[in-house]
């Protein structure tokens, strides 16, 4: 039996998807998360209003506005095909190759997850200050974003049924054609969501393009704001970059296409029959070895160095360095808390209901967390001064800013909890006694804590290495991991940034091991 | 098995948020703004070891704690004037004026004890009374000694505008410091002269993101020289020399743009719930006590103080022959409003 | 031990009616099994008894407890049923032991041997408790979940076609294990299946779902033997189907003169089973009579511990299937000669 793409959803019996909007207080939290998410986006729009068309058009059709422009662009462009070839093509090989060390090398194509992209590019420019500018840009965001591709098409591949391939090659088909029209077909919706992040990533980061000297969008924003004239100005410049996102996520919709992967027919998944590779097993693995050299170890390596001088020099604020980890641990614990339950009834909407009101909703939030954090920074800074003072420089405002940045994340990950307790493991329990709370502790929950967990992580790890909204909003006196670091690296002070480079990356590391053994978990 | 990792999980995730309140109890890293009875609010947007030595040196000498909430010069000023009387601030240092020159010209500020002025040397004296420098510096070009002989050397700042100078200096344009010396070259030298500069500068210079960058980039002879503030070379040179070994300093001097000082501002916030305290810290701070300790603080800026030397590697602040600019004079909005046409920002 | 009455129950899926105005009545301790077509509504009707689809009309009664009508409507988790899934559903994140005991009280739980009784009740070994799941095959994954749903000691079990995603050989012996586990527990069943098989060998009583209502309900050898129409006939196992005259007693078709159960008139369709279809050698030429009905094998199917055999019928070229038990078994193309044993269903024509 064999699985195999279908046009609509599909099964006998399978009623998890209802038609309806759903039960009234789901929907409404869902719209309430939505609304919080989208409320930085009018507020800059509303900003750049005052300087009326000819204001903006002035603004927009300047040289240095098609400078920014071709640089994002560019950038983009550039990197994104990069990182799904890598991504796709190191999935490739370990999952469906005959490769000595599989275990091995599924935990080191994971790691440049484990050092953030901005310690990546501090790790390499002070090395070799030659990389800067677009090709340094693609190079560093190439290698510590290939696991957003890599991810999830590895982990679509473990599952993959060999009885696929073989219906194919009875058909007539080689083995390499097999592979393209039966195989990569199963990946494409893995493929558009990992370079979907990938995009938002590339648009939304300013730690990389600053070090790297590499003029975006994001950090003219920065700049704009940073400078403070004409809050307006920098408005324009954020418009512009949401019309990028809107855009980069119709082309994603678009690429994905309605194709639904499901299981026809019943019978077990054969596991799929690994390709021997043969004499190619030599290149192949120095090509990984570069891949993981580059990705991860030179960083590391570069920055233990930094580090070793800062502790020969005697340069390391431990107390400080204490204080930072303890306030960003703090600040990741709550944001993953306010996060989880923030995503959860919308991910719930989304999985149980399929409605045009729950698709705009994933839509919205999906939008909102394109903006860069110094744009909701920013936001919420002007709503917290002009009509919400009590919250102004209050923690909370922080985890706010967090929550708007990162509910999409979590959405993805309750989904995926929530589509591994199908509506008839609930009857189940019901059936058997459990009323609604006790089938929602005794069954559901704990199915999907796994996922939950997941999510947590996911938003601790984000939280953490947050830095433009952090250094606006954080309270007087609260500093984080990330903008001690960035105060240091600014000025080029890398002996004093690496020991917070260096806790970042051991904050890092864990998400690594989490998601390797979720994804061993899978198949 | 599961329940197992989710539970080992959620452990982790405790033991973890325990750590993060574990850290909050040994330090004040993780206080929420309160409005604390006893703490000073400092907004500084000065350089963060000059602000410490200055806070610790205040409470030690006067009892009262002080809280510093770290920024940059114009995104903190504006944050000043967006928050408005309901700003926590008492007391906003800088390390240019112009960031200072908005929040006076938004009204925010109130005078400063004339006590306090008068502890400046007297060539600083502002025509404002709301606001007090509390340090200077000197514009300065950085250069590899190996990549431009001396007789390269260009005579005026404004001179690097022109083609020959292409891809050969570098500064780091997006910054309030080289903003500031852009608002003294518009007093000096006016707008349109500003304006054909800049767009001399879009055209041949490399821009950077901040000094240290300039500095170490003319160092590693990527570039022969750049446009910094005096200080951070100095700083460099008393320390491992790692940043500056190759450079030379070289003052403009003779009035020109290149020779503009620039001024560190403190003032003291109309609305300050702690009038009393902000006074004495302005005070403390331009005294000649406060003025030591900026000058063993090492950062290598210029003391205003009378009676007050700086540090004595430092050319004297005299001897720069800076242009006569009016602090008050200096607008950002219009710089940035040239810069921007410039397509530099 | 209790019994269960539905009356007039109408349900479906918003505007679509799926069932119409059913009635059934099981006897308690005994087990009937609803028969139809895939998607014809077996499910809705488990669904609506066990509550998780409120009917749009009619009554579900279990003993004299009123579990839905017009006025009231139990909630699942109140009902006294048990509920056994094709796929078994059983929940990942529990072991064997904690699936089983899932419907218990904690006290219950806690007491020793409980899982052991279970695992015996359903034949499954009891060092299984502390498996998981996955690592069951099919058919232990079912009696695992008919264990559990037994746990509670249901007044009624409701089994939506439980063995259809097992393999062959695994069907029969869980069919065995689970009648076994019915009938120990005394429970009243319900089971639901497309599979006539299953219902033939199941069940005390057999209903047949066609067209959103019960056609016909009785005990397995009436519903067999004495279809209620030709198509039903042919729902249930192979029949045999030809054109005939009735006169009373006997009518005249392609197989000669066939002896009917009820007496009819006129012109009939006439049903028959192929095990009635007897073969014998084709006596010589001389002895051949108008009596004698020759036939052709066209097709043999050997199924091991039968053989159903296609014969082209000489005189009108009509096909009929015969079940032939045991050896030998004629090749295809043998000539031989069929008689007709036992009685045959007629039902008027047009």
């Amino acid at each position: 039996m064999t699985s195999t793409v279908r046009a609509s959803p599909v099964g006998p019996g399978v009623r998890r998807v209802r038609a309806g909007s759903g039960p009234l207080p789901v929907v409404l939290a869902a719209a309430v998360v939505a609304a919080v998410t989208v409320a930085p986006l009018i507020i800059v729009v509303a900003q750049a209003l005052p300087l009326g068309w000819s204001g903006a058009g002035a603004y927009l059709f300047r040289p240095r506005m098609a400078e920014l422009l071709g640089n994002t662009v560019a950038l983009v462009i550039l990197t994104v095909p990069l990182t799904i070839l890598i991504g796709v093509g190191a999935a490739w090989l370990v999952e469906r190759c005959v490769l000595p060390g599989v275990g091995v090398w599924r935990i080191l194509l994971l790691a440049p997850l484990a050092v953030p992209a901005f310690v990546a590019s501090y790790a390499w420019s002070s090395a070799w200050p030659s990389v800067s500018g677009l090709w340094g840009a693609v190079f560093v965001t190439t290698l510590a974003y290939y696991p957003f591709v890599y991810l999830p098409v590895a982990a679509l591949l473990r599952t993959l049924d060999q009885g696929d391939v073989d219906s194919a090659r009875a058909l007539g088909e080689t083995a390499a054609g097999a592979a393209l029209r039966v195989v990569l077909p199963h990946l494409r919706p893995a493929l558009c969501g990992g370079a979907l992040l990938v995009a938002l990533h590339l648009l939304a980061e300013f730690g990389v393009m600053q070090m790297l000297r590499f003029s975006t969008l994001t950090t003219a924003i920065v700049q704009q704001y940073a400078i403070g004239f004409s809050d307006a100005a920098g408005s324009m410049l954020a418009t512009v970059l949401i019309a990028l996102c809107l855009l980069v996520l119709v082309i994603e919709v678009f690429a994905r296409g309605r194709t639904r992967i499901a299981r026809v027919g019943r019978g077990t998944r054969e596991q799929p029959v690994r390709a021997s590779l043969g004499r190619w097993t030599a290149p192949v693995l120095a090509v990984l070895t570069a891949l993981v050299g580059l990705g991860v170890i030179v960083p590391v390596a570069v920055v233990l160095r930094w580090l070793l001088r800062a502790a020969l020099a005697d340069a390391i604020d431990g107390p400080r360095l204490l204080a930072t980890t303890g306030t960003t641990l703090l600040l990741a614990c709550l944001a993953g808390v306010a996060v989880l339950a923030a995503a959860l009834p919308g991910a719930w909407l989304l999985d149980r209901r399929r409605s045009a009101f729950s698709v705009a909703l994933e839509r919205l939030t999906f939008v909102a967390s394109a903006l860069p954090g110094v744009v909701v920074g920013l936001a919420l800074v002007t709503v917290a001064v002009h009509w919400a003072r009590p919250i102004y420089q209050t923690v909370g405002l922080v985890v706010l800013a967090y929550l708007i940045l990162f509910v999409p994340r979590a959405v993805v990950t309750w989904r995926a909890g929530l589509a591994a307790v199908p509506p008839e493991l609930a009857e189940a329990g019901r059936s058997l006694g459990a009323g609604g709370v006790g089938t929602f502790t005794r069954v559901v929950l704990p199915i999907v804590a796994p996922s939950a967990l997941t999510g947590f992580v996911l938003v601790f790890l984000a939280t953490a290495t947050e830095l433009t909204a952090t250094l606006l909003l954080a309270p007087t006196g609260t500093e984080t991991l990330a903008t001690a670091f960035w105060a240091a690296s600014d000025e080029l002070d890398y002996v004093a940034s690496a020991p917070y480079a260096a806790v970042l990356i051991l904050l890092s590391a864990p998400l690594t091991l989490l998601l390797h053994r979720r994804m061993a978990a899978v198949a | 098995m599961r329940r197992r990792t989710f539970l080992t999980g959620l452990g982790a995730a405790g033991a973890l948020g325990l750590l993060g309140c574990g850290g909050n109890r040994t330090s004040p890293a993780v206080e929420e703004y309160v409005p604390d009875r006893g703490a000073l609010q400092l907004y500084s947007a000065q350089h963060q070891n000059l602000t410490t030595a200055w806070a610790d040196a205040f409470s030690a000498e006067t009892g009262i704690r002080v809280q510093v909430r770290k920024g940059q010069d114009a995104s903190m000023g504006h944050q000043i004037v967006a928050e408005g009387d309901a700003s926590p601030a008492d007391v906003f240092i800088t390390e240019n004026s112009p960031a200072m020159t908005l929040v006076e010209r938004a009204g925010l500020l109130a005078e400063v004890g004339g006590s306090t002025r008068r502890q400046l040397l007297q060539h600083l004296t502002l025509s404002s009374q709301t606001w007090v420098p509390i340090a200077a510096r000197s514009t300065v070009l950085v250069y590899n000694t190996t990549s431009l002989a001396t007789q390269e050397i260009p005579a005026s700042l404004m001179e690097l505008s022109d083609a020959s100078w292409k891809d050969r200096w570098a500064c780091a344009a997006g910054g309030a410091d080289f903003q500031a010396i852009v608002a003294g070259m518009i007093a000096d030298q006016g707008e349109a002269k500003t304006a054909d500069w800049l767009a001399g500068l879009k055209a041949n210079a490399r821009i950077l993101q901040n000094n240290i960058a300039t500095m170490k980039s003319v160092n590693a002879g990527e570039i022969p020289c750049g446009v910094i503030y005096h200080y951070y070379w100095y700083r460099d040179q008393a320390g491992t020399k790692e940043g500056s070994g190759n450079t030379a300093l070289h003052y403009f001097k003779n009035s020109d743009p290149g020779a503009f000082v620039s001024l560190s501002a403190g003032g003291v916030l109309a609305s300050s719930a702690k009038p009393a305290e902000a006074q004495q810290f302005l005070a403390f701070i331009t005294s000649q006590q406060g003025q030591r300790v900026l000058v063993d603080s090492g950062s290598m800026e210029y003391a205003v103080a009378v009676g007050v030397a700086s540090d004595p590697a430092l050319p004297p602040l005299q001897s720069l022959q800076a242009p006569s600019v009016d602090p008050v004079d200096l607008n950002s909005e219009k710089v940035i409003a040239l810069m921007t046409d410039a397509g530099i920002l | 031990m209790s019994s269960i009455m539905i009356s007039g129950l109408s349900a479906g899926y918003g505007r679509v009616p799926v069932l119409e105005e059913v009635d059934l009545t099981v006897a308690a301790g005994t087990t009937t099994a609803v028969l139809g077509a895939s998607g014809g509504g077996k499910t809705t009707l488990l669904r609506a008894i066990a509550g998780f689809l409120r009917p749009a009309a009619g009554r579900i009664v279990i003993n004299d407890r009123v579990l839905s009508d017009d006025t009231t409507f139990l909630a699942p988790h109140r009902r006294p049923l048990g509920y056994v899934r094709q796929d078994g559903t059983l929940f990942p994140h529990l072991d064997v032991a904690g699936n089983i005991t899932f419907g218990l009280s904690r006290a219950e739980r806690r007491r020793p041997g409980v899982v052991g009784e279970l695992l015996e009740l359903v034949g499954l070994a009891p060092d299984l408790a502390r498996r998981n799941p996955a690592q069951l095959s099919g058919g232990q994954q079912q009696r695992v979940a008919l264990a559990r749903a037994l746990a509670r000691r249901p007044e009624v079990v409701l089994l939506d076609e439980p063995f259809s995603s097992l393999d062959a050989a695994l069907r029969a012996e869980t069919r065995r294990a689970t009648a076994t586990a019915l009938a120990e527990s005394g429970a009243t069943a319900l089971l639901v299946t497309h599979d006539q098989a299953e219902a033939l060998s199941c069940a005390d009583q057999i209903a047949i779902l066609r067209d959103k209502q019960l056609v016909q309900v009785g005990t397995p050898a009436e519903v067999y033997g004495d279809p209620t129409d030709p198509d039903l006939a042919r729902f249930l196992g192979e029949a045999v189907v030809l054109p005939g005259q009735a006169y009373g007693g006997v009518a005249r078709c392609a197989l000669g003169a066939v002896r009917l159960a009820q007496p009819a008139d006129g012109q009939v369709v006439v049903v028959l089973r192929p095990e009635q279809i007897r073969l014998s050698p084709e006596p010589d030429d001389a002895e051949t009579g108008p009596t004698t009905i020759a036939g052709v094998v066209r097709d043999v199917a050997f199924y091991g511990h039968d053989t159903m055999l296609e014969l082209e019928l000489v005189s009108t070229a009509e096909r009929v299937l015969a079940r032939l038990a045991g050896a030998p078994i004629p090749a295809v193309g043998t000539r031989a000669s069929l008689h007709v044993d036992g009685t045959a269903k007629a039902f008027p024509s047009g």
